[in-house]
């Protein structure tokens, strides 16, 4: 092995973490997917073709009460759609392969998005097939863990999918942390306030709608004030 | 979640949804950046879509049981003050759902 154990870039270091975050997050998937009585076959082709932990998250109670499939696509593109502006910070520094490009464009979560950034842009390129893949195998095989073990055991715990509610505000604080910015927390309140009032069974896709009106009617930010 | 037709098929558009979100800056990124409209909508959207999905969440928990939303805000701020401090997913998620978990149980469902 030339690399130095504490290089801070190997691949190892870098996944790492992430493997210590998606294996037991992938096993409550897997798990909640079983125990809503969904196949495990159904749950392993989730993580490999869908692949975005809060959305995958967000189907077992969706898919549990019936939900039409449609509505279930539309909850998808409005939790995925943060992906877009990830992407675009990224655009400079793709694979040039195709098919390591477009594997690593299939695979760009939050935390293979958080692992690329933190790389010098000239090593981007060259890792970031290998990060995503690892990352999903690591997504996978939780996955396949909960499964396994949400098979076996009957086990109801009470406020277990509370961990939907914590996984949106650990990302909430990471684009807190990426923009320091006040302003989209208080429209998205007074927003989720107003359709509350008017359409209670609506309320967050119309909170949604009035909320991408705010940031498009909010005066520019100057500039130099956005952290990236 | 018993009709696998029904649950393949959502997880084909799904997965369909996703990838068109991934892959759309990658196709369309020249088009976007010459945008204004689209840096404003960036700097602002997803933090407030996630602050929504947070609320609307946490909500829909709290309905599920008598009594005001008190481990609902207790274990949210929890995990919040967490992930800021420690940058820890998992730790977040993890502490504050099993402290979610305990406190219904202690408040009796």
């Amino acid at each position: 092995m030339a690399r130095t154990p504490r290089n801070p870039l190997s691949v190892t270091s870098l996944t790492a973490p992430v493997a210590m975050g998606y294996i037991p997050l992938g096993a409550v998937f897997g798990f909640l997917f079983v125990q809503a009585g969904g196949s495990a076959w159904l749950a392993l082709a989730s993580s490999l073709l869908i692949y975005a932990g809060a959305a995958q998250f967000m189907m077992v109670p969706m898919l549990a009460a019936g939900l039409p499939v449609s509505a279930i696509a539309m909850a998808t593109l409005v939790i995925n759609l943060r992906h877009v502006f990830y992407g675009l910070s990224l655009l400079s520094s793709m694979p040039a392969n195709q098919w390591r490009r477009a594997y690593s464009i299939f695979a760009l979560t939050d935390e293979s998005y958080s692992v690329l950034t933190a790389l010098p842009a000239g090593a981007r390129s060259q890792r970031m097939a290998l990060v995503c893949a690892l990352n999903q195998a690591w997504w996978v095989l939780g996955t396949a863990v909960g499964v396994w073990l949400g098979a076996r055991a009957q086990i109801g715990i009470t406020g277990i999918d509370f961990v939907l509610a914590a996984l949106f505000a650990v990302l909430a604080v990471e684009q807190w942390r990426a923009r320091r910015d006040v302003v989209p927390i208080w429209i998205a309140v007074v927003t989720y306030g107003i359709a509350l009032a008017l359409l209670p069974a609506q309320a967050l896709a119309l909170a949604i709608a009035l909320s991408l009106l705010a940031a498009l009617l909010r005066p520019a930010r100057p500039i130099g004030t956005a952290h990236e | 979640m018993n009709d696998g037709g029904y649950v393949g098929t959502a997880i084909l558009l799904m997965a369909l949804v996703t990838v068109v979100l991934r892959g759309l800056p990658f196709v369309a990124g020249r088009w976007l950046r010459r945008h204004a409209v689209i840096q404003k909508l960036g700097d602002s959207l997803p933090l407030s879509i996630m602050v929504l999905l947070l609320i609307d969440t946490a909500a829909g928990q709290a309905r599920g049981h008598a009594g005001p939303p008190w481990p609902e805000l207790i274990c949210v701020a929890v995990v919040a003050i967490l992930q800021w401090r420690t940058r820890q997913t998992l730790l977040s998620i993890v502490a504050g759902t099993l402290l979610y978990v305990a406190l219904r149980g202690f408040t009796g469902g």
